[in-house]
């Protein structure tokens, strides 16, 4: 980091906390502190949406997925649209009507009061993990790159997140993710420029993309299905559209945005922005990581993106053969692409062919000896199924890109801990005042102490992710299944909203055991089958309605309710009793 | 302690109905689909 890059960094953060900070004046009771007021305009919901969304690890990760895997990553955002079509046709009036502070409280009124608190303990323990890994995770990769202790950076992120998040509420937390989400769009227009930019003058944009094409880079769409499978046109599609159901619609993080609306139709507005923007914009991420590859054709990369692990296997005898493999590798891949292009260029489809297989051929041998060398690691006391993508683009940054640039890709990282953080601990301390202490501790207390209240909680909150993120180095390879960690409550907390909107005969007592049953369904199918985790919501969700019905079917009728086969059995729940 | 007030619903701001908005969202989730898919079958 140069001089020009601390002002960069600097001047972003501070005016991201600033603007947040300004913008959330007046809040001065719960329902400003928690909802805004219901004041907020669409553009503010939907970039606090997409902020809270993406945390540091989805750029970092993302661009070094394209790199290793291409770009078939992006299907799994293809069910996002359809998710919120769904949500803006179901629960966002619904929510708004039945005048609830979170998403589990109109639970209670559909079922009852055990319903509710399960949902909402769920949520406590799924968030609550995941908030302290989201400042973590960013911590660990710029501790690698940059030589910043892990501490330290994570401590200053909570103590920055903390700050506004408690001083501001929701109003801070979404005006400063507005600020964060431009600073992140500009942060990744200038990056993909800079890396065509830093391309071999003899490779143009158009010969930069045909390569990464020819080395499978820029795969967006495979058709082919399979279960362990993580990313396909179907998973994505039927997977993706289960996991974004849940989230956006059983997640208080993300629900706690839209509830902000001043207007049904505003709530509506930010999803469907979302819904139109997120794909192009995980595809430009993607191709931002395609163009590094490309760029590393030309520029030899290190064995290794890891620094910390790499200095490790170095010192082994077996390395000197990795290295010198790898050199041979890459100086062959080189060749092979130089001469691709320039067939290419001079359109002889012979020559173009025979050069197609000599540069796949020299990738394929390339990414054998980093395979090697990822094994060497692992041998040697590393982390099991050991993976260096997640280093890949920062580690491009700091080497290559001009000074003030890189200040401005770590304020995106930065900002985009802080988007996430704060919007996590804001609803975390939203649920536990509402959902806990507010229905069983101190029901009738007056608005102001429910408003201090959420501060402290919102403060408990914080210093407990910043407390877990410091833990979180001794997890070791629990960082990598995160967000398989994650996926494992979601199919549960979606069932019982599909009972509350879709099944009017559900009661509470059959919809907490459905909710019980999806749970141990989804625990069972990750512990015992190799199906991708992207499964887990639908094979949850799917228990918890079957397990639900089976129990209403057995279970003897209420007076006043339709009878089995009537009418009124699958209609919708029209309004919250 | 108040609960949050009830916020009204309005027509979207084009189109005329949510369910013309609904279905032109779907209609562009399948027009981009469709052009990944021409994409990645150039660039293969």
């Amino acid at each position: 980091m140069r001089p020009f890059d601390w002002v960069v960094l600097v001047a972003a953060l501070v005016s991201i906390v600033a603007y947040g900070l300004y913008r959330s004046r007046g809040s001065n009771t719960v329902d400003s502190y928690l909802l805004a007021g219901k004041s907020m305009p669409w553009y503010a919901m939907a970039l606090s949406i997409m902020a809270t969304q993406a945390s540091a690890i989805t750029f970092i990760s993302t661009t070094g997925q394209a790199y290793v895997d291409g770009m078939r990553f992006v299907q799994f955002y293809f069910g996002l649209p359809v998710a919120m079509v769904i949500l803006c046709a179901t629960v966002v009036p619904l929510f708004h009507h039945a005048r609830v502070y979170t998403a589990y409280e109109f639970l209670e009124n559909r079922f009852d009061g055990k319903t509710r608190a399960l949902a909402s303990f769920i949520f406590l323990c799924q968030r609550g993990l995941s908030a302290g890994f989201t400042i973590y995770a960013p911590a660990l990769v710029l501790g690698v790159i940059l030589g910043w202790p892990e501490r330290v950076t994570t401590s200053l992120m909570g103590a920055v997140v903390i700050a506004y998040t408690v001083l501001g509420g929701i109003k801070a937390v979404t005006w400063s993710n507005v600020q964060q989400m431009c600073v992140i769009m500009l942060g990744l227009v200038v990056a993909l420029v800079t890396v065509v930019a830093l391309l071999p003058h003899q490779v143009s944009f158009r010969d930069a993309a045909y390569l990464a094409g020819a080395a499978g880079r820029l795969n967006a769409v495979t058709t082919n299905f399979n279960w362990q499978d993580r990313f396909n046109i179907w998973s994505g599609l039927l997977g993706g559209t289960f996991l974004f159901l849940s989230y956006f619609g059983c997640d208080q993080s993300q629900v706690q945005r839209y509830l902000t609306g001043r207007s049904v139709a505003q709530s509506r507005l930010s999803l469907l922005f979302n819904a139109v923007v997120k794909v192009p914009m995980q595809a430009f991420i993607l191709f931002i990581g395609a163009m590094v590859f490309v760029f590393y054709v030309f520029e030899q990369p290190p064995v290794l993106f890891q620094q910390t692990e790499l200095k490790r296997i170095q010192t082994a005898a077996a390395y000197a053969p990795v290295a010198s493999a790898y050199e041979r590798a890459f100086e062959s891949r080189r060749t092979a692409a130089l001469a691709l292009v320039e067939a290419h260029k001079a359109g002889d489809g012979f020559g173009e062919a025979h050069r197609i297989a000599e540069y796949r051929a020299a990738q394929k041998a390339l990414d054998s000896v980093r395979q090697d060398a990822a094994q060497m690691v692992e041998r040697s006391g590393g982390e099991k199924g050991f993976t260096d993508a997640n280093y890949i683009f920062l580690s491009f940054v700091t080497r290559y890109m001009p000074a003030g640039i890189v200040g401005l890709v770590i304020a995106v990282i930065f900002a985009a801990t802080m988007s996430a953080s704060s919007g996590e601990i804001n609803s975390l301390a939203t649920v536990t005042v509402m959902d806990i202490y507010r229905r069983y501790i101190r029901r009738d207390a007056p608005d102001h102490h429910y408003l201090q209240a959420s501060r402290l909680a919102t403060l408990f909150w914080g210093v407990y992710a910043v407390a877990f993120a410091g833990m979180a180095g001794k997890l070791g390879p629990l960082i990598v299944a995160v967000n398989k960690v994650g996926s494992l409550f979601y199919g549960s907390l979606l069932g019982c909203f599909v009972l509350a909107l879709g099944f009017r005969r559900v009661r509470g007592t059959a919809a907490f055991c459905g909710m019980l049953a999806g749970e141990a369904a989804i625990l069972a199918t990750a512990k015992w089958t190799d199906i991708s985790w992207l499964w887990y919501n639908v094979i949850g969700c799917g228990v918890v309605v079957a397990a639900a019905l089976a129990l209403t079917w057995i279970s003897p009728r209420p007076e006043g309710l339709p009878s089995r086969t009537g009418p009124g059995m699958h209609g919708p729940c029209t309004a919250p009793s | 302690m108040p609960e949050p007030r009830d916020v009204p619903d309005e027509p979207p701001p084009f189109l005329g109905s949510w369910k013309r908005v609904y279905i032109a969202v779907l209609l562009y989730l399948g027009a981009i689909i469709f052009g990944f898919y021409v994409f990645t079958r150039a660039y293969r």
